[in-house]
């Protein structure tokens, strides 16, 4: 009797649990799985969207393979993530070990106006960062103007776009990485760096033996999410310049949004999509590899 | 102690600095239109008339979906995740690992790189061109769900056990004790499914082609996207459009900060 009761209750509790879990489990496989399976195979295909499909099997990738504006485009991808990343994590982990130091009201002041620029939508960022390098007229100009400086040409250049786009970018994300750094940091017990300063330990000494080393979990986290999202920066790059000027901006996740909506080759779009998921999936096991490896040495 | 206010000072100058852009872009909002490439800080007339002129049947309909796009998923999604997260910690069902490493795994698939499939299917589903197009694919993922899960692995097992013993089912367990009792994971997902989705750009501009359904970042980016812009207009749309976002995070700045820490996502 006690052992049929108990089956029936464990029956029941199957039966919520997947009734919770099946509306998640479908969307997820619906909306997510479903179309990098289905981008798999539409990449053995050229398909214009409008007439039917044809079986092209890996030509779409031997094309890739050959394509120097795909490869340009993904150079930029690297020199983006390269000069994006670092400059991210450098900047937001000292003004998080700065901060963590302020304890008036000020503190809160100055977070929050970190943060500020989190809350406004890329597109808005885009809009207004374009009236700033205004190439003209705009804000940046003239301040450089009145330092002395000549007029630059800001995202009309091909040099300084990327480098344009990159500053935008790290306005935005800064306040928001700098927050992580400064929880992660603020979980470091007191006690450790009272124990460094007596034991006669400087400032620089501190940071690198006492906190640096116990954000690590952080700093791992910032690292593999600001890549990820730096391969995939596409917003901000299609308000300002759209790829432009001459190529300049193009990256490679623009490169395939061209390729498929623009120009309506989803097969080749597809292909390209699949070779940029792989290399991300290699990219942040490689990442993630690299530092555990490092945990373990330690 | 000695040191600390020239640190302070200069860390409150490069807030400023950040905060510049922001200010010049409200102060420009008043700015008449033959003034607002001259550098000021303050404008000359003060002037509502780009206000006006932005604020028009189109702007006020983009604003109104984004809000419905945006509020519509952030609810379903609490309830989804939240369902999911707790089956998924604290429910013993057969598979289990298996479909929680298979939720997980999603976690890897970038978005960017899903854009021209997951507009197919949706294509497929015929929901292009709708609110639908615009809110179903936004509620599924996997970081809510796990998120939820972490937050119900911790979460205390006896008042579950006490209402069980007062013979209370699974679905009003969850329904009556555990949902009031999640804020804590709830608040600041609520702020980052909301912010994420008021601040997407690309999905609501693949799914829909529609005036009717287009949301403001559409809206905002299609000004500044032909030959000449009409940089009155853009940037008091831009400065009214950012209202709605800043008011929410001045109300909720410390909630935003904790969500961060809990969250860790955008």
């Amino acid at each position: 009797m006690k052992k049929g009761n108990i089956s029936k209750r464990k029956r029941r509790e199957y039966l919520v649990a997947y009734a919770f879990i099946l509306p998640d489990l479908i969307g997820l496989a619906v909306f997510v799985v479903i179309p990098i399976i289905y981008a798999f195979y539409i990449s053995f295909f050229e398909w214009d969207f409008i007439n039917e499909k044809v079986f092209v099997g890996a030509a779409n990738y031997i094309r890739m393979w050959k394509d120097a504006g795909w490869w340009n485009a993904m150079l930029r991808t690297l020199k983006l993530t390269a000069l994006y990343v670092p400059s991210l994590f450098c900047l937001s982990l000292f003004f998080a070990v700065l901060i963590s130091t302020v304890k008036s009201k000020m503190g809160s002041f100055i977070k929050t106006s970190f943060l500020m620029p989190f809350a406004i939508t890329s597109v808005i960022a885009s809009t207004l960062w374009m009236f700033l390098y205004n190439e003209k007229r705009g804000y940046l100009n003239a301040v450089l103007k009145s330092l002395g400086f000549a007029n630059q040409k800001f995202l009309g250049s091909n040099k300084q776009a990327l480098v344009c786009v990159i500053v935008v970018l790290l306005w935005i994300n800064l306040g928001y990485n700098m927050i992580l750094f400064l929880s992660a940091i603020k979980d470091i017990p007191e006690s450790y760096h009272e124990a460094a300063t007596i034991d006669g330990a400087n400032r620089w000494h501190i940071f690198r033996y006492i906190t640096f080393p116990l954000i690590r979990q952080t700093s791992i986290f910032i690292l593999v999410t600001t890549t990820i999202a730096s391969f995939q920066v596409l917003d901000l790059i299609m308000v300002m310049t759209k790829g432009g000027p001459a190529k300049a901006t193009e990256v490679g996740a623009l490169y395939i949004y061209d390729r498929s909506f623009n120009m309506m080759e989803m097969g080749y779009g597809s292909a390209l999509s699949v070779f940029l998921f792989l290399s991300l999936l290699v990219f942040s096991f490689v990442q993630m590899r690299a530092t555990s490896e490092k945990e373990e040495r330690i | 102690m000695k040191k600390a206010p020239v640190k302070t000072v200069l860390l409150a100058l490069f807030s400023l600095m950040l905060l510049f852009p922001i200010y010049i872009l409200f102060m420009s909002a008043f700015k008449q239109a033959n003034e607002l490439f001259v550098v000021s800080l303050w404008p000359e007339e003060f002037s509502f008339d780009n206000l006006r002129l932005v604020l028009n049947s189109k702007f006020l309909n983009s604003i109104k979906n984004s809000l419905f796009v945006s509020t519509t998923v952030t609810v379903v999604a609490m309830i989804l995740h939240s369902m999911c997260g707790y089956a998924l910690a604290r429910l013993e069902f057969p598979g289990k690992k298996l479909i929680f490493t298979t939720i997980i795994s999603t976690l890897m698939i970038p978005t960017t790189t899903i854009l021209v499939p997951l507009f197919m299917v949706c294509k497929g589903l015929g929901i292009e061109n709708s609110y639908a197009g615009l809110i179903i694919p936004a509620f599924f993922n996997a970081y809510g769900i796990f998120l939820f899960r972490q937050f119900y692995l911790d979460f205390p097992r006896e008042l579950e056990e006490a209402a069980e013993v007062e013979g209370c089912g699974k679905v009003r367990l969850f329904v009556q004790i555990v949902l009031p009792l999640s804020k804590p994971m709830i608040v600041p997902l609520t702020i980052a499914f909301f912010l994420g989705t008021w601040n997407n750009y690309l999905w609501p501009l693949i799914i829909n082609k529609r005036e009717e359904y287009q949301t403001i970042q559409v809206y905002l980016a299609n000004m500044v996207s032909g030959y000449s812009t009409p940089w009155n207009e853009v940037i008091a749309t831009a400065a009214m459009s950012a209202v709605p976002v800043f008011f929410l995070f001045l109300l909720l700045q410390k909630q935003l900060k904790e969500g961060i820490k809990v969250t860790g996502i955008k």
